[in-house]
């Protein structure tokens, strides 16, 4: 039970934190309006092109990008999730939580419950900007909540990796480059922006174990196709058991590291 | 459970190889302000972290409120509050906010957490100001904020390391106050940590000096001062024959009350038991003497001179790693802010 009471406290207070910083709030609401109305106008040409069309199995571009946002975004919110740690280990709040009686579980995965709680509002903004552009999913609302489970099982996952490398590189500096260079390919490598029918079949190949494109498929079929199912599954518990194993292995290195 | 802290050959050493405490045993009696004085690089924070169940002990054992920190680490953390030399604060809360996040820590039910916190940030002198955010707190604000937030669970022992550490003297001495007020009012034992001299002679009850990971010496503050010798009397002549000047200090050399005499600039440097019945006895046999005293200036020995005596050297930072200097001009960064 108390457990449960500590990563309610850790995870209380990353929201908060989250809260008072009105920039971020606003960030987080103009990125994703960027990349829809900017990215998703640039490449409407696309669609006019019955063979790419065709490719993409949508009728408008922003259609096929609205859940490969929702991902990337949960993505980068997920993977700086690391950087509380370092800060709370360099302002002294680290060895303050750990001197009272909590869980040790309960520091890592307060703050990956928080890192997830922030990636629901964001991912929530997103799916209302793409509504305001005219996106509509196939499966309405219940197929929105859905979407969401699987993009806070992707937050989960990637605040997970960001954790695990945070406990061993212990400065700022040394661990944004770190988290940059993982952004990056695993995005571009990925069907989040464009569709794997168009891609190489070397990169087919590393698109199709990226575990972004797991998270992407069942949230684009839930998006774009309905309710089919054998397109779902498969992603779902692939990233399911992927957020349980960062999950897992976030908290014991975590443990391991202040024993 | 005799004491409410005890120690019994703690030692550290880290994977490097250094060993920061090395074999340090103590007792802390309940009620008692027990200082750990020594430079940056001493052990104090070492034997803190210890202490506060942060790191392991690599051998020997510690116990604070009858509970070893090894073995029940969970029931020690119960019974310390623990304010760290950085500021660990959130500036993202408000104050309310950080000790009620505090409380959450300790598990207090809602209710009676947001009691304690009003009451905290009324002690603390922060109630105006409790609903601010933190990044506006000057830093002392800040320091008695964290303060009182290692008091939510009203602990039986209070570690604080280095509670001043570059703060202003007017806001040191606030500090000092709300800690001399604690031991009063509540009769919580005190642990602290520091490296300035006055400090520990204002606040602790006893001492004890830490050098390289080993403790020199624990006693009151008056006994070690005591233990290099007396007080110090430098006198000065008038003009006056040399011959006249020579007898009156063989004179002075002859008082029971001195330990010893040397010539300097026209006078003499004196050592004396106690200074308050030295001076009418100096002044005594040197009057009939014809000489004249123009004047007479008394040194207590500090704590500094305590420190040069069982370290043999000056109290003086030592350098530490990077991240250490990191952590320490980030701290400066926020003592300075609001």
């Amino acid at each position: 039970m108390t457990l449960l009471s500590d990563i309610y406290y850790v995870c209380w207070r990353d929201m908060k934190r989250f809260l008072v910083q009105k920039p971020r709030i606003l960030m987080t609401v103009v990125q994703p309006l960027v990349w829809l109305v900017l990215m998703g106008n640039m490449m409407s040409g696309l669609t006019d092109n019955p063979f790419t069309a065709r490719m993409l199995g949508v009728e408008k571009y922003i259609d096929f990008m609205t859940p490969g946002i929702m991902i990337m975004t949960t993505l980068f919110g997920g993977i700086f999730g690391g950087v509380s740690l370092v800060w709370d280990r360099r302002i002294g709040f680290l060895n303050k939580m750990l001197s009272a009686p909590i869980c040790r579980a309960s520091i890592p995965v307060g703050k990956m419950a928080a890192t997830a709680l922030q990636s629901i509002f964001q991912v929530s903004i997103i799916a209302l900007i793409a509504l305001a552009l005219g996106v509509r999913f196939s499966t309405g609302i219940p197929g929105f909540l859905l979407m969401i489970a699987i993009t806070t099982l992707f937050s989960f996952a990637m605040s997970g990796i960001s954790l695990s490398i945070a406990i061993f590189v212990k400065t700022i500096e040394g661990l944004h480059p770190i988290l940059n260079f993982l952004t990056m390919p695993m995005m571009f490598t990925s069907n989040a922006i464009f569709p794997e029918a168009a891609m190489p079949a070397w990169l087919r190949t590393i698109s199709a174990w990226n575990p972004l494109s797991y998270a992407v498929t069942p949230v684009r079929t839930l998006a774009i196709e309905g309710w089919v199912w054998e397109k779902i599954i498969p992603g779902l518990s692939v990233t399911f058991f992927f957020a349980l194993v960062m999950v897992f292995i976030a908290t014991v290195q975590f443990k391991r590291s202040i024993a | 459970m005799a004491h409410i802290i005890e120690t019994d050959r703690l030692t550290k050493t880290y994977a490097g190889g250094v060993t920061a405490v090395n074999g340090v045993s103590f007792a802390v009696e309940e009620g008692e302000i027990f200082g750990f004085l020594g430079p940056n690089g001493a052990g104090k924070s070492t034997t803190i972290m210890m202490l506060t169940t942060l790191i392991r002990p690599t051998s020997g054992r510690a116990s604070v409120a009858g509970f070893d920190v090894a073995k029940e680490p969970d029931r020690v953390r119960l019974s310390f509050g623990y304010v760290s030399q950085e500021l660990a604060v959130d500036d993202n809360l408000t104050g309310r906010d950080n000790l009620f996040l505090q409380a959450g820590f300790y598990h207090l039910p809602k209710k009676e957490a947001r009691a304690r916190c009003e009451e905290l940030l009324k002690l603390v002198d922060l109630y105006e100001r409790a609903g601010d955010l933190v990044e506006t707190y000057s830093g002392g604000m800040r320091k008695r904020l964290d303060i009182a937030a290692g008091l939510i669970h009203r602990p039986k022992v209070l570690f604080l390391d280095e509670p001043t550490l570059g703060l202003d003297i007017q806001t040191r001495r606030q500090i000092w106050q709300y800690i001399t007020h604690l031991r009063e009012e509540v009769n919580m034992t005190i642990f602290l940590t520091t490296h300035y001299m006055d400090e520990a002679d204002a606040l602790c009850d006893r001492i004890a000096i830490i050098d390289r990971g080993v403790i020199k010496v624990i006693d009151t503050p008056a006994n070690l001062k005591s233990r290099i010798g007396g007080d110090i009397v430098n006198i000065r002549f008038a003009e006056a024959v040399q011959e006249k000047i020579a007898e009156a200090v063989r004179a002075v050399s002859g008082l029971p009350v001195v330990y010893s005499v040397k010539p300097h600039k026209g006078g003499c440097i004196v050592v004396v038991k106690n200074v308050e019945s030295a001076i009418p006895e100096i002044f005594q046999v040197t009057q009939p003497l014809e000489v004249k005293i123009s004047s007479v200036t008394v040194k207590r020995p500090s704590l500094d001179d305590v420190y040069l005596h069982f370290t043999g050297r000056e109290l003086r930072n030592e350098s530490g790693s990077r991240e250490d200097a990191m952590r320490s001009r980030m701290m400066m960064r926020r003592m300075r802010a609001g």
